[in-house]
Formats: C-alpha cells, structure tokens, sequence
C-alpha cells in the first residue's frame, strides 16, 4: 500500500450527514495523513415521512447510501449508528413540547448536544479514536495559553457556530472541523476534484425531520387532538378580540403571514401566551426589547460579570452588542443570565438559543426565556 | 457438440472456502487487518471447487425451457441437480420448487399454501383441510416468516404464536393448546438463526399431524449444520437456501410433499411444474447440488464445529465476566454461539471487532445499516439494553481453532476497554 509509511496523525471518527461538507471534511482528513472511519447517525424513519429523500434534509437513507458512496470512493470504513430512541427523546420530543408551550425551538442545537457532541463522542472512545470530526462550518484554534477554543469560520455567511454553544469544553481539543477554514464554493470544489457524488447537493435547509407539510402539521400529528385548542387572537395591548387560531403551535413571534385576518396595518405575532392560548398581536414596535433573560446557560470559557460581548438571538442574526448579567443560585455556582442590549432587538424569541461571542470566539450561551 | 455436464476432479477431502478478497482497496484501516469470518449464519464463503464449476458452465448458458440444443444441457443439469438434492434431503426430485432463496420459499410455503387451500375450497374439491382457518408459529421465526404470518393475518387467517422461555425454549404446552382441529398449518423452524436453539421438530410434528394439521419447517439454519432426512422428520414443507451451504446466493428450494396444496406466488411460465414461474438460476441451484457431495462429512464437520464451539465458550466464560450464553435451554446447533455482554454496547463492540477483521453479528439490521436489538432475544424476555449488548458468532466448516483463539484475545481486549469508558461515564 502506498499509504503504509505514512505515520497516522491518530484515528478520527467522522460524522457524516451524507452532505457535501462532511463529505468533504473526511477527505479533508486523509489527505492530512489522518485514519478515519465514518458514521451516519440513523435519527429518523424517513419512510414513514413525506420528505423527499435527498433534497436537503439531513441523514435519509439516500443519505445514508451517499455517505456510504463516499467512504467507499476515499476507502475508509463506514457504520451506520442507530440513534432513533435518543432523537426522539432528545430533539423530537422537546421539539414538540417547545410549540406546544408557545416557544420557538432550534432543534440542530439538540441534535449537536445530545447526539453529535455526546452519543459521537461516546463512539468515538469506544471506537479508540483520537478525535471527532464534523462537516460544521466552525474552528477549533489553540490560544497562546494552549487552550482550545471554538471561533466562527472563515465563511461568515455559513458560519454554524451558533449551533454549537452547549459544547463541554473538556471536549473541544478532541474536535476538528476540517472545512472550516474554507469558503462553501471550495468545498464543493474540492469535493469535485476528490470525485465525490454529492459535490453539487444541494444544501440542507430547514429542519431535517419536518416534510413539506411545515412543522404545524409535524406537531399536530404527534399531539393528542385535545392538546390542540382553538383559541383567541388579540391586539397588544388593547386585547381587542381580532380572530381565533388553530393551536398556539402555528405561531411565532415576529410572524405576519399567516394569521389570517384582514386589517389596515400590518400586523405582527407579538406574544404567544401558551397559558391562556392566546395569540397577541400589534404593530412592529411592540417586537423590540434590549432586554431579555436566558436559562440553561453553558460558558466555554469565563465570562466577567457586566462585561460586554456580541450576541446572536438566532442562527441569521448578526449579533449585538449586549452586556451578561450572570445570575447565580444561593450557593454561588451560576444559573442563567440577563442580558442587555445597547439597542434594542427586534423579535427575541422565546426557545431560541441567545450564544455569545468575545470578537470571533464562541464563549457559550443560553436558552431565551419567555 | 458436447452434450455431457463438464466433469470437474475433486475429492470429498477437498473442501475449501474462497478467501474473501479486500473491500476497500484503499482502505488503511481494513487492509492492515487479517480476516476472520464467524457469521456463517448470515451467509457463507463460497466453495473454491466451485468457481471451476460455475466456470465451465458459464459456456452453456441456454435456457432449460427451450426445446433447441442451446437449453438441453441446462435442462439436464437442472434434472441432474434435482435428483441430486432431493436425495440429499430424502425426498423425491418433483417434490422439490426451486426458488430465489430461503425467504422466497418461506413465501411460497405460508401465503402459496393458503391461496392453494382457498382455491381447493372454491372449486369445491373436498379437502381434509377445508374450512381451517388457523396457522400456528413460533415468536422467534425469521422475518420473511413472521412478515408473511401478519399478510395472512390481514387476509383472516388466525395466525397463533407459541412464546419461548428466557433459554429460548418452545412453550410445548401451549403449542398442544393452540394446535387444534382448526389448524392448517403449523411453521416451525429447524433452528434458530440467533441463537442457534434446535426446535423439537419431530415431536411437534407428530403432534401437528395427530389432529390433521401439516407441517412447514424453515429448515435454512439446519443445512450443513445438522445431517437431516425430510421424509424421516415428516414435515410437509420445508425451506432451504444455497448459500448458508457454501454455494451462491439466489438460489433456494421449497420442498413440497405431493398432496400438499400450493398455488404459485410467481405466476407467468411453467417452470416448476407452474409452482414458480420465473427461468431458472441454473448455476446457483447446479452449484447447490455440488455441494450435497459433502453429505458423508455433515456430521464429523458439525463434530469440529462443536468441539471449537465448546472451547469458544469455556475461553469466554473464563476470561469474561458477567456473560449470559442465549438459548440453550434446546439442543443447540454445533457452529452458533449467542451471547449477551454485560456493560458493553453491542454496536461499539462489533464495529471494534469488525475494525480488527473479524465478522460477526449483533441481531438483526435495519435497511440502512444500522443495528436493531434481535426479536429473538426480544421475544425471549430479554431487555432492549441486554439485546442490545449481544453478539452472535457463527463458525463454518474452515473455522480453525487459531483463529477462534484470536477471537477471544481481541473480544477480551475490546471488552475490557468498552467496559472501562462505561465505568469512566458512570464516575463522570
């Protein structure tokens, strides 16, 4: 074998999607002088869905078929892992839930907390690997103290990062994210040139388990039909009676199409009040806050009481500036944050994750509180 | 023109497997490794012998139907290849429906039986079966078994499922219960593909046919394994397939006892006497036949099995804790070896294995790839999490005790070092 000689840098387990950029990133590898063995996370039974398969979704079976495609192609080993009972319990069912109590979720961050960065991770010590590899437009880079760090990637426009703020840190250094120094068009370029089939894939966009149908419908399939009541739409803050809605689980804040009425201003989804099941809505003004409260929150590295950082309140927001307000429980240790925007935010959304940057560095996040 | 089978030399001491060649070429990781296959359950390598067979007969490519010279030597290697192996089985040649594999016979057993049966009734023939509408199996058959029992119970039929015990035994009990004077058929395989339990079949049998009711037997797992006489155990039907005997795949045989109603589930020629429409695979039921040469060595060969078997264990159950050995409350067939890991993730441990050359299994697995915890074990009453830390090791004829010895070398390493990642979680 002509690669015999080649001193291995160690042995990387690669997640793959069965998309161009995991694709890639383990060709990325190999070409480093890297062992590695692909996995396909099974997180779903896409023949009970009307997703069609292939077309921007993530790890259905053709998927599955083209990231096995690839492995063969690069001659590496290749499983396939089965997840179903931990997405579901982990990205669905918290997915549902999240709607059903008036929030919006991000469920990617689920997926990469539980599966990608836990169950993978699991797999990857079991199966002596030195590292993890993702497809994720993201950078781990040492700082001069040696630390390992997460910053956003060269890509601005693809930079995924957001979704990656409840990473333990413990388990940074044994990450590599192979393309994420490069721009998307030199993915695809690279993935041409190495011969891969799903160079030219189109993206994946949206949430990978929600079909055509849109995620009202996903919902109302898996809920009881007595969890899903009509209720009223009001104006904010008058609470004139404007119309009725279908279940709180159609609306989120910031929305205007959609709820149906017809009146001479335009309206927007301003709350959504899962305890009484009412819809508010109002003029765009009413969207705007500088202020807002996070749970659940994970810090990468320590981040001063005050001290002022860029935030993002969700994955297409630029950030702003906004100072944390760590809140602590009555033995010291911390519990969430306030944070407080230099200007206000248009539609901070309750179930959307609120992540914090120092410069370009991921210092951690939170969970936005209604 | 030659108008005899191509002879081939061989001697009955010659048995040899093809070794398997290198998946992928560019693999550093599987290229280092040294193969070692012990999931002959699933399938098997194929006999060396016969790549010069199927060579040679690669020339004589007519179809056995045609009635001009291109199909007379096919169609009397076809004949030469039935009489071979109804002999092998105790049978007589036209009592055999050659078909693409053991599922497609475990098809044609259940739901051809029953369009058979229902077609007696509307021609009004009388039937010692008329008017029976009950079938009864087992909870632990394979899935082209349990998948056509719950079609027939969409069609009406009253399918009745006899449970085993947590050592994979048949509740006899309640299959005399649910054996009745409205029962058709009853299907019960020869052995079990998991974990190796040898069904009393005779006896079962015997039961079946005391209150009129036939009797259809998977026999898949038993080719090569046990040295069995169809007539002799008395079943009606029975399944079987080519390449769990060292032959090519796409290959199987349905036998049919001659009274035995059966309607074609393939429809379309007359081949097989129009049980099963569709030209022949020639070469791979040729090949089939070849193999019933070996017939004399079954049992000194299973003898071997067994012996490696037996050491396989005793090393495993000295050198690891908290084994549980599945499904020996049966006899147990002399090459399969099914057993749960304490603290160990079935999946982890067959990638680990699997990346250090050695083939085995852990139940059964989804269309994509990805392991499902087996039904078999599932249905013996052991948990998702116990199913799930289980491998299924299957030896062959080849299986030396070499490489049985390296086996467990790396299964105990692997073990040890999946056990203490999960300690390591458990103290994080």
């Amino acid at each position: 074998m002509a690669d015999e000689s080649n001193t291995s840098k160690g042995r990387v387990l690669v997640a793959m999607s069965g998309g161009v950029d995991s694709s890639a990133a383990a060709g990325l590898l190999i070409d480093q002088g890297y062992e590695v063995i692909g996995m396909t996370m099974q997180v779903w039974d896409y023949s009970s869905c009307d997703i069609e398969e292939g077309h921007g979704t993530c790890c259905s079976s053709t998927d599955v078929d083209d990231a096995r495609a690839v492995a063969d192609k690069l001659g590496f080993p290749f499983y396939v892992a089965n997840c179903e009972a931990k997405f579901q319990a982990y990205v669905i069912d918290p997915f549902v839930d999240a709607y059903m109590q008036g929030q919006t979720p991000s469920p990617c961050v689920n997926c990469n907390t539980y599966l990608k960065f836990d169950h993978l991770i699991r797999k990857m010590k079991e199966l002596d690997c030195d590292y993890l590899a993702t497809g994720h437009y993201a950078q781990v880079v040492q700082k001069d103290n040696g630390e390992s760090v997460i910053v956003t990637s060269t890509d601005d426009w693809k930079d995924q990062t957001y979704f990656l703020f409840t990473m333990d840190p413990e388990v940074v250094p044994k990450i590599l994210f192979p393309v994420g120094q490069m721009k998307k068009e030199d993915v695809r370029q690279y993935a041409e040139d190495r011969g891969l089939i799903n160079a030219r894939k189109k993206d994946s966009t949206g949430i990978c388990f929600v079909g055509q149908q849109g995620h009202g419908s996903f919902i109302e399939d898996r809920i009881a039909p007595d969890l899903l009541q009509e209720g009223h739409i009001r104006l904010y803050p008058s609470g004139e009676v404007m119309g009725r809605h279908k279940g709180i689980h159609r609306f989120t804040r910031g929305q205007r199409k959609g709820l149906g009425m017809d009146y001479h201003r335009t309206l927007f989804v301003i709350k959504v009040d899962a305890a009484t099941n009412t819809v508010w809505v109002g003029d765009e003004e009413h969207l705007f806050s500088d202020k807002m409260e996070i749970a659940k929150t994970n810090w990468l590295g320590s981040v001063e009481d005050g001290e002022e950082l860029r935030v993002k309140i969700r994955f297409h927001h630029q950030g702003a500036k906004a100072r944390i307000r760590h809140k602590r429980e009555s033995d010291g240790a911390l519990s969430g944050a306030v944070i407080e925007f230099d200007e206000p935010q248009r539609a901070i959304t309750p179930g959307q994750a609120a992540v914090v940057y120092r410069g370009n560095e991921l210092v951690g996040g939170g969970w936005i509180c209604p | 023109m030659q108008n005899r089978p191509p002879e081939i030399a061989h001697s009955e001491n010659e048995f040899e497997t093809l070794a398997s060649g290198t998946l992928a070429p560019n693999s550093q990781l599987l290229s280092k490794t040294k193969k070692v296959y012990m999931d002959h359950n699933a399938t098997t390598p194929i006999a060396s012998f016969l790549v010069d067979f199927c060579q040679k007969w690669l020339t004589h490519w007519g179809n056995p139907s045609s009635i001009h010279w291109a199909g007379r030597e096919p169609k009397a290697l076809m004949r030469e290849s039935r009489k071979k192996i109804a002999k092998f089985l105790g049978v007589q040649p036209l009592e055999l429906v050659f078909t693409s594999g053991g599922s497609e016979a475990n098809n044609l057993a259940l739901l051809g039986f029953y369009q058979g049966l229902l077609s007696l009734e509307k021609e009004g023939r009388e039937h010692p079966l008329s008017g029976r509408r009950r079938f009864v199996t087992t909870k632990v058959e394979h899935p082209s078994v349990m998948k056509s029992m719950q079609h027939l119970e969409q069609l009406g039929v009253d399918v009745q499922y006899v449970t085993v015990n947590r050592d994979g035994v048949l509740d006899l009990k309640q299959f005399r219960e649910l054996v009745n004077e409205e029962t058709a058929l009853v299907s019960v395989m020869m052995a079990n593909n998991e974990t190796g339990a040898v069904f009393p079949l005779k006896e079962m049998t015997e039961y079946a046919h005391s209150v009129g009711a036939l009797v259809h037997t998977d026999a898949v797992q038993g080719l090569g394994k046990m040295d069995f006489n169809l007539k002799e155990l008395d079943v009606d039907m029975a399944s079987l397939s080519a390449h769990k005997f060292y032959s090519l795949r796409g290959a199987g045989a349905l036998y049919v006892k001659k009274e035995v109603p059966l309607s074609p589930l393939i429809h379309g020629g007359a081949q097989e006497r129009s049980r099963r429409a569709g030209t022949e695979n020639v070469m791979a039921i040729a090949a089939f036949a070849e193999m019933t040469r070996f017939k004399g060595q079954i049992k000194s060969r299973s003898l071997k099995m067994a012996g490696l078997r037996e050491h396989l264990m005793k090393r495993m159950a000295s050198e690891i804790d908290g084994l549980v050995f599945n499904g020996l409350g049966h006899e147990c067939l002399p090459n399969t070896l099914s057993v749960s890991i304490e603290g160990v993730d079935g999946e982890s441990l067959l990638i680990s294995l699997d990346l250090k050359g050695f083939a085995v299994s852990t139940g059964a697995a989804c269309s994509s790839g990805s392991p499902e915890p087996s039904p078999t074990l599932l249905a013996m009453g052991l948990s998702r999490e116990e199913a799930q830390s289980s491998l299924r090791i299957s030896l062959g004829w080849e299986t030396s005790q070499e490489q049985v010895d390296a086996f467990v070398d790396t299964l105990v390493s692997v073990v040890a070092r999946l056990r203490s990642l999960a300690e390591d979680r458990d103290v994080g």
